[in-house]
């Protein structure tokens, strides 16, 4: 199994370039971060820089550890699904589930593993950029010099590796339960039922952001900024993560509701994207949740930040040395966010495209022009990006309306509506950018070659 | 006979794969004119360009040379979209591998050429037409919850909803056990009889092939023989002397 692990790996790179991507960003980033926690214990580093350091270690430690679990489960978990009918094909000629377990295990480990060697330079790098950065610009102390040492390296070798695992085995464990002939008919159909695990966890997410929306708006009410910072951060992205969790029932609700309209104004294109947006949801899904993510999170931290900066100009308050640094941590979280969301995205469109092309092909013989396909692709795109970006803002509102009450003791928050915009835009057009690419792409070969795909 | 009268008629196309020293010429001048209400076998051996000949045709691929007239309009020259238009007014398809949409139910199946070409799409008739191929209690399974005779006869339903004067079959029964085979070639030989279309099937099967009127014989991309009124029989015999001399020519090549 393990050689057959490595030839898959060497044979099929496109298809694992997504999972490795987020690993060695995922890597990078923590390795970098982690560095600042090996710095801040070097000789010569005063109080006040340590406390910098440590705090921006751990809260885009913390996050990156989240970040790289979800984009290393997402990722790997479209990997494997996409070659279910393989799965099922070494199922049929002998492969036990424990050996299919051994297989994709072992691809993600090596994986794992080579991006971790890899991200090593790079992190050191990036971390003496950062604390050169934050020297610069007055945030630590001018003397402090940067250290790459144990922390660091622990941090990332476990958190990637454990990630890409853990992930690997979730992922295996969903094409080895059905029977081999079902698997080969789960492949076909591309039918997968939720599970009740998914939606206790998505309740537990969605009642911890919930909880933490009403102490930032009850008990923290008044307090100073970094105390509701605290709690109302974190509030949207519980949310995000547990609506991200129900995104295949989510985008049904949306998709049954736009059907119709689909169908009146897009024709039989958008009869087409209708079908598919309702009839695989499940397979479409994985696009909405980084785009959830994203949204909910991104808007979320923004309008915090730009709440925090009218409350304080309303107040007459200068800006701290505090301010740019909860400042600084908060934009390298947003950054963080953006890049892994955006491999997420762009990766399950772009597979999920290209995994297409057979279907492309056989509508074009039935007598589908290449317009007719990307109008479709436009509409299940545009109505993907509009579920995640709906979903998104219902979850940043959990942090912003609570935050600013807070603060100004008003629920509007500060900064207007183009930080908001901003977002949306950015989702927009990875989303339908993407897909319409990848789908253009598709359509070069022609039809009769690609429906035998 | 006149010329608009002709269901299809091939003049001169050539179709040559790649380009300079490796190029490969799939087609070398075919030349021919079906008359309508016809059913029609092309066989050949594997390499003598039947496939190539069938998507030319039917408009899926773009001679390289010489004109393709189906039902009276040019359609080589067209780009793909314009090409598309002309073929799903004017042409049925029927697949080897079916090529029907997993997560389309058969009966939205039968109806999508219908959508696509932006008309009203009307149940009753996909519906008659379903009937008309034995297939009038499944119009709500997936084509995976049918079995392989069944799909292919949703994609000869959804081959006929349009109504095409022509119908080309790439080796449709290619992928079936005798029995459902021979439903197939029925429901193709009864559009035909029944119905005045025409039908143009690539085979390899000598027992397909008897099921038509009559058979062109394919070699390196040129049409090397004719057989009216066949019998499987005369067809294996016709078969197996192409086969010898493609063989031998090869040898002779050294390729």
């Amino acid at each position: 199994m393990s050689a057959l692990a490595l030839s898959s790996l060497r044979g099929r790179a496109g298809g694992f370039l997504a999972s490795f991507l987020a690993m060695f960003l995922g890597a990078t980033i923590l390795m970098a971060f982690g560095s600042l926690f090996d710095t801040s214990g070097g000789p010569g580093v005063d109080a006040v820089s340590r406390e910098m350091l440590n705090t921006l270690a751990a809260v885009v430690g913390g996050w990156g550890l989240i970040l790289v679990t979800f984009a290393v489960t997402s990722t790997l978990t479209l990997s494997v699904r996409q070659r279910a009918g393989e799965m099922a094909l070494l199922r049929n000629i002998g492969a036990t589930p424990a050996q299919i377990n051994r297989l994709i295990v072992t691809e993600a480990l090596v994986l794992a593993v080579v991006a971790v060697v890899l991200a090593v330079a790079p992190a050191v790098l990036a971390g003496r950029v950062l604390v050169e950065w934050l020297a610069g610009s007055g945030q630590i102390g001018g003397s402090v010099h940067p250290h790459f040492g144990g922390f660091a390296v622990h941090l990332g070798v476990l958190v990637t590796v454990a990630a890409a695992v853990v992930s690997a085995a979730l992922a295996a464990r969903r094409v080895t339960r059905p029977s081999a002939a079902g698997a080969a008919l789960d492949a076909a159909t591309g039918g997968t039922a939720p599970g009740w695990r998914r939606a206790a966890a998505a309740g537990l997410f969605l009642f911890l952001g919930a909880d933490l929306a009403v102490v930032t708006a009850t008990v923290m009410r008044g307090k100073s900024d970094f105390e509701p910072m605290a709690t109302a951060g974190p509030a949207s992205i519980w949310f995000s993560a547990g609506l991200a969790l129900l995104a295949p029932s989510l985008l049904r609700l949306v998709a049954t509701r736009l059907v119709a309209p689909l169908e009146r104004f897009g024709g039989a294109a958008g009869h087409l994207a209708g079908l598919n947006l309702t009839g695989r949801s499940d397979r479409l899904a994985p696009a909405v949740m980084p785009v959830i993510l994203f949204t909910g999170i991104a808007t979320g931290t923004l309008y915090m930040q730009s709440t925090d900066a009218a409350a304080n100009a309303l107040a007459g308050v200068t800006p701290t040395a505090d301010h740019h640094a909860a400042q600084t941590t908060n934009m390298a979280v947003i950054g963080m966010i953006l890049v892994f969301t955006a491999i997420m995205v762009v990766n399950t469109l772009a597979a999920t495209m290209i995994h297409r092309r057979g279907e492309f092909g056989r509508q074009r013989l039935i007598g589908a022009t290449p317009r007719q396909i990307l109008c479709m692709v436009a509409g299940e795109s545009a109505v993907l990006t509009a579920t995640g970006v709906i979903f998104g803002t219902v979850a940043s509102l959990v942090t912003v309306i609570p935050f600013s009450i807070a603060r100004t003791g008003s629920a509007i928050p500060g900064g207007g509506p183009a930080p908001y915009l901003a977002v949306v835009a950015v989702a927009a057009a990875i989303g339908v950018a993407t897909s319409l690419t990848a789908a253009r792409r598709t359509l070069r070969t022609p039809a009769a070659e690609a429906a035998a795909a | 006979m006149t010329r608009q009268t002709k269901a299809l008629r091939l003049d001169d196309v050539r179709k040559v794969h790649g380009a300079g020293p490796t190029a490969v010429t799939a087609l070398d001048g075919i030349t021919l004119a079906l008359p309508p209400g016809t059913f029609t076998a092309v066989m050949g051996p594997s390499g003598s360009g039947k496939s190539t000949l069938l998507q030319c045709a039917a408009g899926l691929d773009r001679p390289t040379g010489g004109s393709v007239v189906v039902d009276g309009v040019e359609l080589a020259g067209h780009d793909e979209a314009a090409r598309t238009r002309l073929r799903r007014q004017r042409i049925g398809f029927v697949f080897q591998q079916f090529n029907l949409l997993p997560t389309l139910t058969v009966l939205q199946n039968v109806l999508l050429p219908l959508r696509l070409a932006g008309e009203k799409a009307d149940p009753g008739h996909a519906v008659a037409v379903l009937e008309r191929v034995g297939l009038a209690g499944r119009l709500g399974h997936r084509p995976a919850e049918l079995s392989g005779g069944q799909q292919q006869r949703v994609a000869i339903a959804r081959a006929l909803v349009t109504r095409p004067s022509v119908i080309f079959a790439d080796e449709p029964t290619g992928a079936l056990d005798t029995r459902s085979a021979r439903d197939v070639l029925n429901l193709l030989a009864e559009s035909v009889r029944d119905h005045g279309q025409t039908v143009v099937m690539v085979t390899h099967d000598p027992v397909a092939a008897a099921y038509a009127d009559s058979v062109l014989f394919l070699a390196d991309g040129r049409i090397v023989g004719h057989l009216p009124e066949p019998t499987a029989d005369a067809v294996a015999e016709r078969m197996a002397g192409l086969g010898e001399t493609a063989a031998q020519r090869r040898i002779l090549e050294g390729v």
